[in-house]
């Protein structure tokens, strides 16, 4: 008797498709769980992606536009450019010691808010030895790879 | 100011270019780099492929007067690292797990023949092996292929699609020569690394696990009553390539104890006498455009650094032994090697 | 006594520098214990065996301990074991109150080491034996165990536990590893995506994204308004740092350390799991436990506690089985087999010299972490007071050293971080969790592979009921922690509804 009731929870995974067990038993809660998100609050998504429209939009609430994109534009450029450079200088990591110093020079001033001209040269001077440093010990010091 | 931020990183550009080509005009013959990247199949830093790379690639280095760093990517990582690099910037480490992965049908894994250029072969490691409890009622190979003829259920742990998988295939194609259809009797259970592998035996869940003469030595040494003794059953180098280790074996196991275990009859073909043997080998890969002038210079280098004793008293003290084939030979033999495989993983997919 | 001739100066100097690099490494947002002792280990080949194992000894404890400074300054974990330390030490932070925090974490820090230490020294064969006793179906329930951290960790029920299976979801993307035991084959995602995908996402640059890149967005959003007025945080004010914290936190220190010591000890768990379990557990069995997550010393307790607790128990299977009990230590295993020294069961007895070596190198390394860092923090804690456009650009450039340097350079680890960092940033927007996410994301590829393999061997869900006396416990364990987790959080609703 109790090994017949056992015998419901039986199962046999099949080694080919073994890959698939776990992650549909996860996709399925997943479902349910968004299933059940939506049931209980989906009186505030509509109000809530317009409102996120006009904020991307700038037409809405604080939403600092020229920094935020700025960042992403430039970190997408940073990765891109890290990824082109170290092609030409293939493992000496001069490619991340460049781009790096390029990247912390600009995001500095993208972020910074008044410029003075002493702002402006402390920002040169951060963005070309932190980078200088950070590469000298790691790359030379320690022989991390680096792009 | 714009200006000047322009003409700063057009300096830095120019020299960053010109401390390249200097340094890489240092050696004239060789096209190497002056930074070469040796990236390797596995991502430990712990295993044996890590360990046999980080020997010969400090020896070649220092022959070459260059630098080059041994990087644990894996097989997928190391494999792009390859394709995206002609000039030889980047080369390779890996063992014959790179052919069988292919021949197992594993996903991702490609022709190396076909799409990569076979270097140099540098060293074995003689301790692929295979244990049981050390209170099993099987005390040899035969006493488990014998026991499959008799419908006796045989669970063998291995990692799947390699190395560790090959001699689990041999050992089915061999019940399926001496007892045809009784080779279903041979059951893999796939799991990980050697931990995983252990603990299954442990668990008394196998009865045979795939495991190594370096991390699995000290464990048969323990008494019987201990959970987690064993015993050897097999190495798969041939006696030859054990001949070569160094004469105190590894730990309390003695060389001429460890040739027992080699001498096991596994067969290959109903037509031939040759017995399964199999050598783990750790070879170069280049990329399929790589110069052959810098191929040429490794071969010329390695040769030169097998000569001195150094290198082979450092593999030997691992527990390698030392196997140099130059590229052309090397990768003739490479191919043999995959060819006889092949034929073994065929006959059990058939 | 062969030993004392071990001892030289050099043995002292190798530690001292070890720890005082890993302690810099945890430090780096994106730069982690592992990654140090990776770094260092072709040194230790011209060391030799007991120097060689000295300097991997003081970094591993070093960047453990670091680990904590950036999680609370800058609300981003050094290492992922110092996630727990982010819940009160950044609201401590932020409280004026980061010196104290960091005081107590030191403090917590050296305490679970030397427990850990001195469980390893006493009862490490014994332990061993005991830690084998876990198969593929205690190790799944353990994992079960941690991930019930969540329900007691959200602050939405509903919301965390979807983040936090959404988590595992992520983490399940690429291929089902054949080094894992699995066939290979990819799945939960499209074919275009499979050769970038097919390892998968790794933690390390989805770990830094959601809380290194996030923070930066979410600041550059506000234009860093905050930078000048409100939100600038300050070192004065707030309590100043003294031992009355540990006034009745001797239970936390011991039930920490001891999770920490005891899930090291398990191999495939996974150091992280450590301190989001003693965390957990502080939260549920403390006496008072309303204030953590807003800024309790009790919560940097338990979490700095186990974390250094793992480096003891991590360290117990190593030398009496020969086999890693957490990722650093599985590099610190290269550091054997490249000078031909055998690590298994007998490792101990063959090698008593070098077995006393590691245990005083490991104290010695606890010491010398304990007075760098007690002593060093103020000048440590002033990197808040550098201003965020010089400082920001500097972790984005750091993280992405971290996330190139984790798998020896791949540079999809790099994109990785960007995609998490935006991803961060939306769910912070549409009320996901991060902190479920990033612990399901940890645990889930192993709860997959224990999850499969037990019922491959065995066949049937009951097993997961009848498979030992450890089991049964286990599922005790996990059913009071959910309890005590769904009540904790339906009282605190409660709460807010009377204060509001």
């Amino acid at each position: 008797m109790e090994s017949q009731w056992l015998s419901l929870f039986d199962v046999t995974i099949d080694f080919d498709q073994s890959h698939l067990f776990f992650p549909r038993i996860v996709t399925w809660i997943l479902v349910i769980l968004l299933g059940l998100i939506l049931v209980t609050r989906y009186r505030l998504l509509v109000p809530g992606l317009k409102h996120a429209g006009r904020v991307l939009a700038g037409r809405e609430g604080e939403f600092d536009r020229k920094r935020f994109f700025g960042t992403l534009v430039l970190t997408t450029l940073y990765f891109y450019m890290m990824g082109v450079l170290s092609d030409v200088f293939p493992n000496t990591g001069y490619s991340f010691l460049i781009c790096s110093i390029v990247f912390v020079f600009s995001l500095s001033m993208l972020y910074v808010g008044q410029l003075s001209r002493r702002l402006v040269v402390i920002i040169v001077l951060n963005a070309l030895i932190a980078p200088a440093i950070a590469w000298y010990v790691l790359a030379q010091l320690f022989r991390i790879t680096l792009p | 100011m714009k200006a000047i931020w322009g003409k700063t990183c057009l300096a830095m550009l120019t020299s960053a270019a010109i401390g390249v080509s200097a340094s890489a005009q240092a050696q004239d013959e060789c096209p190497l780099p002056s930074n070469l990247r040796v990236v390797i199949g596995s991502t430990s830093t712990g295993g044996d492929t890590y360990q046999a790379s980080s020997i010969i690639v400090d020896q070649l280095a220092e022959k070459l007067d260059i630098n080059a760093k041994v990087d644990a990517v894996g097989v997928m990582g190391a494999f792009r690292a390859l394709e995206r690099d002609r000039r030889g910037n980047t080369i390779m480490v890996f063992h014959d797990g790179s052919y069988l992965g292919n021949l197992y049908g594993v996903n991702g894994y490609p022709d190396i023949f076909e799409n990569y250029k076979v270097g140099p072969t540098f060293a074995i490691n003689p301790g692929n092996a295979y244990l049981v409890p050390k209170d099993s009622p099987y005390q040899s190979m035969d006493d488990i292929i014998e026991a499959a003829g008799n419908d006796k259920k045989i669970r063998v742990a291995i990692q799947p699609g390699g190395v560790s998988e090959l001699g689990f295939s041999a050992l089915k194609n061999a019940v399926r020569l001496k007892h045809p259809g009784k080779e279903s009797n041979i059951v893999a259970v796939n799991t990980g690394s050697q931990a995983d592998k252990n603990q299954l035996l442990f668990d008394g869940a196998v009865d045979v696990i795939n495991g190594s003469v370096q991390a699995n030595e000290q464990y048969t040494n323990l008494p019987e009553d201990d959970q987690k003794a064993m015993r050897f059953v097999w190495l798969t180098s041939p006696e030859e390539t054990i001949a070569q280790t160094n004469e105190e074996g590894m730990g309390k196991t003695t060389r001429e104890q460890l040739m027992q275990y080699a001498d096991v009859d596994i067969p290959m073909s109903a037509d031939s006498d040759e017995s399964f043997t199999f050598d783990k080998e750790f070879f170069f890969l280049y990329n399929k455009d790589m110069d052959q002038a810098a191929v040429d210079c490794i071969d010329n280098a390695l040769a030169d650094v097998f000569e001195e004793d150094e290198v082979n008293e450092q593999l030997k003290r691992t527990f390698l032994v030392p196997d140099f084939k130059p590229s052309t030979e090397a990768s003739e033999w490479i191919q043999q090697k995959n060819e006889k495989y092949e034929t073994i993983i065929d006959n059990l997919k058939g | 006594m062969d030993i004392l001739s071990h001892l030289t100066p050099m043995f002292f100097g190798l530690i001292a520098a070890g720890t005082l690099i890993g302690i810099i490494f945890g430090a780096i947002p994106g730069m982690t214990a592992t990654m140090a002792v990776a770094v260092c280990l072709p040194l230790t080949y011209a060391f030799g065996l007991e120097n060689g194992v000295a300097l991997l000894l003081g970094l591993y404890v070093g960047g453990i301990s670091g680990g904590m400074v950036p999680a609370v300054l800058l609300n981003i974990p050094g290492t992922p074991s110092s996630i727990c330390t982010t819940f009160d030490g950044y609201p401590m932070a932020q409280k004026g109150e980061g010196e104290r925090a960091l005081k107590t974490g030191i403090v917590a820090s050296i305490f679970g080491g030397l427990f850990s230490a001195a469980v390893l020294f006493f009862f490490a064969p014994v332990l061993a034996d005991f830690a084998i006793k876990f198969s593929n179906v205690e190790k799944f329930l353990i994992i079960l165990l941690a991930l019930t951290v969540i329900a007691s960790l959200c602050s939405n029920l509903l919301m965390g536990i979807f983040s936090g299976v959404l988590g595992v979801w992520l983490s399940l993307i690429g291929t089902y590893s054949i080094m894992e035991g699995g066939n290979g084959e990819p799945r939960l995602m499209f074919d275009f995506m499979e050769y970038y995908l097919i390892d998968g996402f790794s933690l390390l640059p989805v770990l830094i994204g959601i809380f290194g890149l996030t923070t930066v967005l979410l600041d550059a959003e506000t234009g860093f308004k905050g930078d000048s007025e409100r939100g600038r945080i300050s070192l004065k004010g707030g309590k100043k740092f003294s031992f009355g914290v540990f006034k009745g936190q001797l239970t936390n220190l011991i039930r920490s350390s001891g999770i920490g010591t005891f899930v090291g000890m398990l191999p495939g768990v996974g150091g992280s799991a450590a301190s989001v379990l003693a965390y957990s557990q502080e939260k549920n069995f403390s006496r008072d436990s309303s204030q953590m997550g807003k800024g309790a010393p009790q919560g940097i307790v338990s979490s700095e506690s186990s974390n250094n607790a793992l480096t003891g128990g991590a360290l117990v299977p190593l030398l009496s089985l020969g086999i890693p009990g957490d990722s650093t230590t599985a590099i610190l295993i290269g550091a054997f087999t490249l000078q031909g020294i055998q690590v298994g069961p007998l490792f101990i007895g063959n090698n008593m010299d070098t077995w006393y070596l590691i245990i005083i190198a490991l104290i010695i390394a606890n010491v010398l972490m304990f007075g760098i860092m007690y002593f060093a923090i103020r000048h440590i804690a002033k990197v808040i007071e550098v201003p965020k456009y010089i400082l920001y650009p500097l972790i984005i450039m750091m993280c992405v050293v971290g996330a190139y340097a984790i798998n020896y350079g791949i540079m999809f680890d790099v994109w990785t971080l960007l995609l998490f960092g935006i991803f961060g940033w939306v769910a912070h927007k549409i009320g996901l969790e991060t902190v479920p996410l990033i612990i399901g994301f940890i645990l889930g590829k192993s709860a997959e592979v224990y999850f499969v393999k037990s019922l491959e061997s065995y066949g049937n869900y009951s097993i997961f009921f009848t498979k030992s006396p450890i089991a049964v416990i286990l599922w005790v364990l996990i059913a009071v922690s959910l309890a005590f987790a769904i009540y904790l959080n339906i009282r605190n609703r409660r709460q807010a509804a009377v204060e509001s």
